[in-house]
């Protein structure tokens, strides 16, 4: 038995458990909290936008978006326009695009011998986050969106500016990440022919099978995944059956009684979020041939993580082609909110998958607050008869270095998770 | 030359400094930022604008160049405590030229949690190594709330199951200067926000050493680059305001430099988000901007590079960087001005000037403004 405690945005405890040189169970705990649930009760519930972008730093702009639309989910008829949707959209897609180059320079480069890529991580991590200050007015922890659109008026030299931006940080990929044109890395439907390719992702994937570990890090081949948007669907797969038909209903959180996090099901079943299941269900056919190739083991989770910053590059152009600036950023709710009672869900795709909140409001007073962050979905601590996602991608592996890559392909939170 | 003693002083205390062991012999931060395709001229230039924000005459230019240069005499640690991570990417995010990412990442940085490839024992070890090794000579910086006392539990660190109390206390025993980075660690930070559920308190609580305060939620990467170096440059804790805050940095008022002042100054207010005011960039005062009661330099400094800052984006500040503005500055859209503002100084709070609590211009200009506010247009009553 082998006590380790990872660093990862924050800190779990893992604890190895071996039999006959194997790895048979991992439990997983979270060490702190902050309780964040219990500071938003008997607040205004304009201020949880204030407050909740501030439960993680890493993905604070995830949870602004899910805060105003669980708030505006409790109005009846509110309306938006697509400006202000299109904006919340990009900014979010920004947020992911950032978090993916870190992760990939910063979090999974040394655990291949590598060196940490700080620059490499910044640089077009700087253009990103400039990308959603021009809306927001900085990041991390913007509140720029609220009930009933947004609060910025931007012109075309904004518009400017922002695919200034982008092209930049396509330009960093092409000339880094995947050293072709994005064309070409966005087309690609064959996740082997990647490996001849030149460039950091390339060289990543290369050593995965150098290493033997191409079908190491597999888990239950469930993916599940709830916020929508213009690029991402809803719906859960199972391997490669796709459904889009599921309720927020059957998500269910429940304590575990050793560590400060909660755990997360979908109908009693503990589901994979994140890159790799949302590209499941949009059907991204690289991400899909990598997965009948390899199933979903680490080859696939970096791959999919990876390929979505280009994906999402490509989508936020064709936004910001669409956006109409003579909408308004702003519709006035019909009603005020201190005469409201209600009850609202939201859910969005953050970096690390669905994020869900639930809020309950009564004369405007928020009167309970529920999150659910995407790394609870990945990190839920089973028990050894019913593990969760990433113990379970642990179980069977040789040693501890291998087990802690394949929990870091999941980009675990623990800010976030115990919030 | 009235400048002269100072510059005299500055100088003598970078030779000083000059003639400490490099952190890494291999490393230096002038070929370092040469390798990554910086010019000098390019450098220069970021340590001009960095002088003028610490409030330098432009002569300065070369110490502060120098100031950077000599980072890596400075041990750095940086410690996590209950909170978002938002400072450190705050700080990862500093400015391209990344001159401040190159000081940061690769010369000062001895143990930082988030960036550090190290984890668990091996972390750790550093961590002790770095506090043994560098005794009385590192620089301390926090991040986060320290939850207190009987609730200390709620945060847990590192390999030895230690409480996030302990090891702050511990770091800035021998500490050559400690500070506290982001509302958090300086004031409590949003956890502490009531009913402040882990008794979540500041740096300044659990230790009894002098700690300067650089709130912010999170502060702009030029306010924590810029405290670094002003400690490199005097050697001493920066002059304080009465929330020991570097008044370099927080010695006005969001208010006084505001970009859309004018429009406050002329009555012209945004009634609700979306209107032609908002487009036409009328101050955001009724729309709940605390700008009048906050102390920093965002309206100069802005974010991400000088990018923007929320007034800028149409949003009016929320007080990030004054003490427990969770609990004393809601409602988020909605202004002060016709309500109590009470803080942890009997009341009289930070609208005096930034060193001196004077109950007479807190009255004066909460009355003040929330009747210039009222003259102008009257605000859209609620349905």
């Amino acid at each position: 038995m082998i006590k380790l405690i990872e660093k990862i945005e924050g800190e779990a405890k893992l604890n190895f458990n071996f039999k006959e040189g194997k790895i048979d169970f991992v439990d997983i705990e979270f060490m702190s909290t902050r309780n964040i649930e219990n500071i938003l009760k008997g607040k205004n519930a304009f201020d949880a936008l204030v407050i909740n972008p501030r439960v993680c730093g890493i993905c604070g702009h995830a949870h602004l978006i899910a805060t105003v639309q669980a708030l505006e989910s409790c109005y009846e008829n509110l309306e938006l326009s697509n400006k202000a949707k299109s904006i919340r959209e990009l900014t979010l897609n920004f947020e992911l695009i950032q978090n993916h180059f870190k992760w990939f320079y910063l979090t999974l480069f040394p655990l291949f011998g590598k060196k940490q890529e700080i620059l490499k991580a910044t640089y077009p991590s700087q253009l990103m986050a400039k990308a959603i200050a021009v809306f927001g007015g900085q990041y991390p922890h913007t509140s720029y969106a609220i009930v009933g659109g947004v609060v910025c008026e931007i012109t075309h030299m904004d518009i400017i500016k922002l695919q200034h931006y982008i092209s930049q940080t396509s330009k960093f990929v092409e000339d880094n990440l995947v050293k072709t044109d994005s064309k070409t890395f966005l087309t690609c439907k064959d996740a082997d022919a990647l490996l001849d390719y030149e460039g950091d992702l390339p060289d990543i994937l290369r050593e995965i099978k150098k290493m033997n570990l191409l079908g190491h890090g597999k888990s239950y081949d469930r993916f599940i995944s709830f916020g929508q948007n213009s690029y991402f669907k809803k719906g859960k797969s199972l391997k490669t059956k796709v459904s889009h038909n599921i309720s927020l209903e059957h998500v269910k959180e429940s304590d575990i009684a050793s560590s400060f996090a909660k755990n997360v099901s979908f109908k009693d079943e503990y589901y994979e979020v994140g890159p790799l299941a949302r590209a499941m269900i949009n059907k991204n056919q690289l991400i899909a041939d990598a997965h009948k190739k390899y199933g979903d083991s680490i080859f696939s989770r970096i791959l999919a993580r990876v390929c979505e910053i280009s994906k999402l590059l490509e989508h936020s152009k064709k936004l910001i082609d669409n956006l109409d600036l003579n909408e308004p950023s702003y519709i006035e709710p019909s009603m005020d909110i201190s005469k409201l009672n209600s009850i609202g869900y939201s859910a969005v795709e953050a970096a690390r998958g669905t994020l869900i909140h639930k809020v309950e409001i009564e004369e405007g007073i928020i009167k309970n607050y529920e999150i659910i962050t995407p790394t609870q979905w990945n990190l839920s601590g089973g028990t050894k008869e019913k593990q969760g996602v990433s113990q379970k991608a642990m179980v069977g592996l040789d040693d501890v270095k291998t087990a802690e890559l394949v929990f870091k392909s999941f980009d675990v939170c623990s800010v976030c998770t115990t919030h | 030359m009235k400048n002269n003693s100072l510059f005299n002083k500055l100088s003598s205390r970078l030779d000083e400094l000059s003639n400490l062991p490099k952190l890494d012999d291999k490393v230096s931060i002038s070929k370092l930022i040469e390798e990554k395709g910086f010019s000098r001229r390019e450098f220069m230039g970021w340590a001009g604008a960095m002088a003028s924000m610490l409030m330098l005459p432009a002569n300065f230019t070369p110490l502060v160049a120098k100031a950077a240069e000599l980072a890596d005499r400075l041990p750095l640690v940086w410690l996590h405590m209950a909170e978002c991570t938002g400072c450190s990417e705050s700080l990862l995010r500093s400015s391209t030229p990344s001159i401040d990412s190159l000081i940061f990442d690769y010369i000062s940085l001895e143990y930082h949690e988030t960036i550090m490839a190290a984890a668990g024992w091996q972390a750790e070890h550093n961590l002790e190594h770095a506090m043994e090794k560098y005794k009385g000579r590192y620089i301390l910086m926090v991040e986060g709330g320290i939850p207190h006392g009987q609730s200390d539990y709620f945060l847990t660190i590192g390999a030895h199951g230690k409480t996030g109390e302990q090891s702050a206390k511990e770091a800035s025993e021998n500490a050559a200067a400690i500070f506290a980075i982001g509302s958090c660690s300086s004031f409590g930070g949003v956890q502490a926000a009531y009913p402040n559920p882990t008794n979540a308190t500041a740096l300044s609580n659990v230790t009894d050493k002098p700690v300067i305060n650089v709130p912010g939620c999170p502060p702009s990467e030029s306010n924590i680059v810029g405290t670094l170096l002003h400690f490199i440059l005097y050697g001493t804790l920066p002059a304080l305001d009465v929330f020991n805050r570097p008044k370099w940095a927080y010695g006005l008022r969001i208010h006084d430099a505001c970009e859309r002042r004018g429009r406050f100054d002329a009555g012209e207010f945004v009634e609700q988000f979306g209107d032609e005011g908002a487009k036409d960039g009328y101050c955001l005062y009724k729309v709940g901007c605390k700008g009048p009661y906050t102390f920093n330099n965002c309206s100069k400094q802005k974010f991400n590079q000088g990018t923007s800052w929320p007034v800028q984006a149409g949003h009016g500040c929320m007080g990030c960087s004054e003490p427990d503005f969770w609990d004393k500055m809601g409602i988020v859209h909605e202004p002060l001005g016709d309500r109590l503002y009470h803080t942890a100084f009997g009341g009289l709070g930070s609208d005096a000037t930034a060193d001196k609590i004077g109950v007479g211009i807190l009255t004066v200009t909460a009355v003040g403004i929330a009747a210039h506010a009222a003259i102008s247009l009257i605000k859209k009553p609620k349905e």
